[in-house]
């Protein structure tokens, strides 16, 4: 087998969720006046941003051949933790965010402890678990509000030029045309897969986790410490959860402990992470596909906005009918994600 | 990325830029009232601001961003905003008319006002999921002379033109009604909607507001009812067990519930001050003649098409007040006709108060669920 030939078998979960998105993004695209032009591509990412975040976070407990029942619930302590911490002085606010961060990752260490050393299902523990963090979310956030900095809102909602812009720096020349047009939460992003995913999935630990979701057996009898893997996978979910969290907060400049919020995102993200094809039985997959798999999944709601209610296709935009279109497309996604698990007559074969 | 035009660019950061320096570039200017069209647009208080924007060119294109969708008063208010929207007086308006919801998700709802926006809209008309948050919205409308306006569920910001019903008033009206029927004392249930919401809190103090006032000696028993018939019946028959009698009764919602409790339990018919449910006011209708009188005021799904109708008065240049009181639409006992504020072949879940006579709209039951036909070609 070729070499491009093996790469393509083995990223075919990947290159699917892209193509999906492609499709449903670029009709979005070309149907808006404004289509492709730079404050789209700001407004699409700051919506998406949080859904890849807890997507993210669902899809390494996923490898494992776990489930994290409680991901929207850590994102919303988080977003509420936020609101409550991230303004005041720079130190303050910096301070803030890490807190954010840290309590998050805490949140799903403690998920990975009990799972591993209390030997429970993942999906008890996590629903148990979420109740709590929701719990503490509405604590810190009886009613909807708050303060996050607004500078630092702004920056983070625009582009990387906005960041120099709000705080009165001068924008390099080589930068402003280029790199300075990428939106600030895309930016984000590819920070977090490179620091954060990448060398996390290259360690021993990460691909423990593959190892655990494929032959758990298999991986005990290696060697492989399957316990530190499994808590691994779990905080590292807290972590995505809690940046997706903080970033809502800074999105909204304000928190909200909002329960069917918490409920939605947690679903969203287990679609997300099947579209972008990863397998929910473990072991093969990866976060790269399920951000293209949030993005999709957005994307098929971002075409009611545009679809013109009066040509050939206008029904599809017909506001009770909405849910029953997204669904169905959203169906169509999950099937073509999961359709080549059929084709195999080998399960080994996913992994090239 | 050479396919982001650098001129859009330039204009988005120069946007930015201003609107950092605190110099918003557009959006309303704050003027002095009083405003358009008063009967309808009624300013919330003496002491609101009033908003106007520079006019328009006509016709306009609006959107309505849904959040929660999946309930009868939600699925009514859109089919209501649909109607309006094809009206003889409100069509010549409208060039372009999109509806979507975008479910509980923030970042959603928000997103999609942005894309409206960004699509060149004229206004946008919208229940917000979350009462703060809209700060960047806001600005970003502003920025392109949009018109925004949340109603029904309002934000906590002065920097929007907002519509809605005074609940504190609705409470009052309650009240006033069980005060003229009932008399200066007795026994009164009090079902209430539901807990933590504003809505409940405002219509209850407003209700006690008037039955607590010096003079009067009543003894009143609290429930709560959801706002939902299942509910208000159970909890209506639980407070019949427990009491035997009741001389009057307010319910905030599930009217339908608490009268069919009062029947069950064999008890005579009291003045009730309840929802605008069509299935109470249809009960109302039949049993008038035993004695029962009612009051029936509703929080309208009918409010989106005042939204709509402020808006293009926005657009049009026109003074409008920040926050903008909608006339509560009541009928009582003897109001009630069929066929005109309430639909004995419809269900009772419709929300049968869509008449606003000093906003010059009545979008009947017919036209509303025509509405549902007309899509399904």
């Amino acid at each position: 087998m070729s070499n491009l030939r093996l790469w393509i078998n083995q990223n075919m979960g990947v290159l699917l969720s892209v193509c999906i998105f492609a499709l449903v993004y670029g009709l979005y695209s070309f149907l808006h006046p404004s289509g492709g032009t730079g404050k789209i591509f700001i407004q699409n990412s700051n919506e998406t941003f949080v859904l890849i975040m807890v997507a993210m976070a669902q899809t390494v407990p996923v490898l494992t051949g776990g489930l994290d029942l409680s991901v929207g619930a850590v994102m919303t302590m988080s977003n509420a933790l936020a609101s409550v911490v991230v303004n005041g002085s720079p130190a303050e606010i910096f301070f803030g965010m890490f807190l954010c961060v840290a309590v998050s990752a805490f949140a799903g260490f403690m998920n990975g402890c009990i799972i591993v050393y209390g030997r429970l299902q993942p999906i008890i523990v996590t629903l148990a678990t979420g109740a709590v963090y929701i719990g503490i979310a509405l604590f810190l956030r009886p009613t909807p509000g708050g303060k996050v900095d607004g500078d630092l809102s702004f920056a983070a909602t625009f582009d990387l030029n906005e960041i120099f812009l709000t705080y009165g720096w001068d924008i390099p020349k080589w930068f402003e045309g280029s790199i300075g047009l990428i939106p600030t939460p895309m930016a984000i992003l590819v920070l977090i897969v490179v620091v954060i995913w990448i060398p996390f999935r290259s360690s021993v630990t990460g691909r423990g986790c593959y190892a655990i979701g494929s032959a758990e057996g298999a991986a005990y009898m290696s060697g492989l410490n399957v316990g530190r893997s499994r808590i691994a996978a779990y905080t590292l979910a807290g972590l995505f959860a809690g940046i997706g969290g903080l970033y809502l907060a800074l999105q909204t400049g304000s928190g909200n402990a909002d329960v069917p919020q918490a409920g939605a995102y947690t679903l969203n993200s287990i679609a997300a992470v099947v579209i972008g094809g990863s397998s929910l039985y473990g072991g093969a997959g990866g976060v790269i596909g399920s951000i293209f798999g949030a993005m999709a999944l957005r994307s098929i709601s971002f075409n009611f906005r545009v679809f013109d209610a009066d040509g050939p296709f206008g029904f599809i935009s017909d506001p009770l009918l909405q849910p029953l279109f997204e669904g169905t497309i959203l169906l169509i996604a999950v099937s073509v994600g999961a359709a080549r698990v059929f084709q195999v007559k080998n399960r080994l074969k996913l992994f090239g | 990325m050479s396919f982001i035009s650098k001129t859009s660019f330039a204009a988005l950061a120069l946007g930015a830029g201003l609107v950092f320096g605190g110099q918003a570039m557009a959006g309303p200017e704050i003027v002095k009232g009083p405003g358009a069209n008063p009967k309808c647009f009624a300013p919330w208080s003496k002491d609101i601001k009033y908003f106007q924007w520079k006019k328009h060119k006509a016709p306009y294109r609006v959107a309505v961003v849904n959040g929660f969708v999946g309930n009868t008063w939600r699925i009514q208010m859109i089919q209501t905003a649909k109607a309006y929207v094809e009206t003889p007086d409100i069509k010549p308006l409208i060039k372009e008319f999109k509806v979507v919801s975008t479910g509980t998700d923030a970042a959603a709802q928000l997103g999609a006002i942005e894309d409206f926006i960004n699509q060149g809209f004229d206004a946008i008309v919208t229940i917000a999921v979350s009462p703060t948050g809209f700060d960047r919205a806001i600005r970003i409308a502003d920025r392109n002379d949009v018109v925004l306006v949340p109603f029904d569920n309002i934000l906590d910001t002065d920097k929007v033109m907002m519509v809605n019903q005074d609940q504190l008033e609705m409470g009052r009206m309650a009240g006033r009604f069980l005060m003229e029927h009932v008399g200066k004392s007795g026994k009164l249930l009090e079902v209430r909607g539901l807990p933590g919401n504003s809505v409940d809190r405002d219509r209850h103090l407003g209700f006690r507001e008037i039955a607590e006032a010096a003079g009067n000696k009543y003894e009143i028993i609290e429930v709560v009812g959801n706002w939902d018939d299942g509910h208000a019946q159970k909890a209506s028959a639980d407070a019949l067990a427990v009491h035997g009698k009741f001389d009057g009764v307010y319910v905030q919602g599930g009217s339908t519930g608490t009268v069919r409790a009062f029947m069950d339990a064999g008890h005579k018919f009291v003045p009730v001050a309840g929802e605008g449910e069509n299935g109470f006011r249809k009960l109302v209708a039949k049993h008038k003649g035993e004695g029962l009188v009612a009051q029936s005021a509703a929080q309208s799904p009918g409010l989106v098409a005042i939204s709509i109708k402020a808006a293009l008065s926005a657009l049009e240049g026109n003074v409008m007040p920040q926050m903008i009181s909608v006339p509560i639409p009541f009928v009582e006992t003897d109001d009630m006709k069929d066929g005109v504020n309430f639909w004995s072949d419809l269900t009772d879940n419709f929300f049968a108060a869509n008449e606003f006579p000093p906003c010059d709209i009545n979008i009947t039951a017919v036209e509303i669920m025509a509405q549902t036909k007309d899509d399904q070609k």
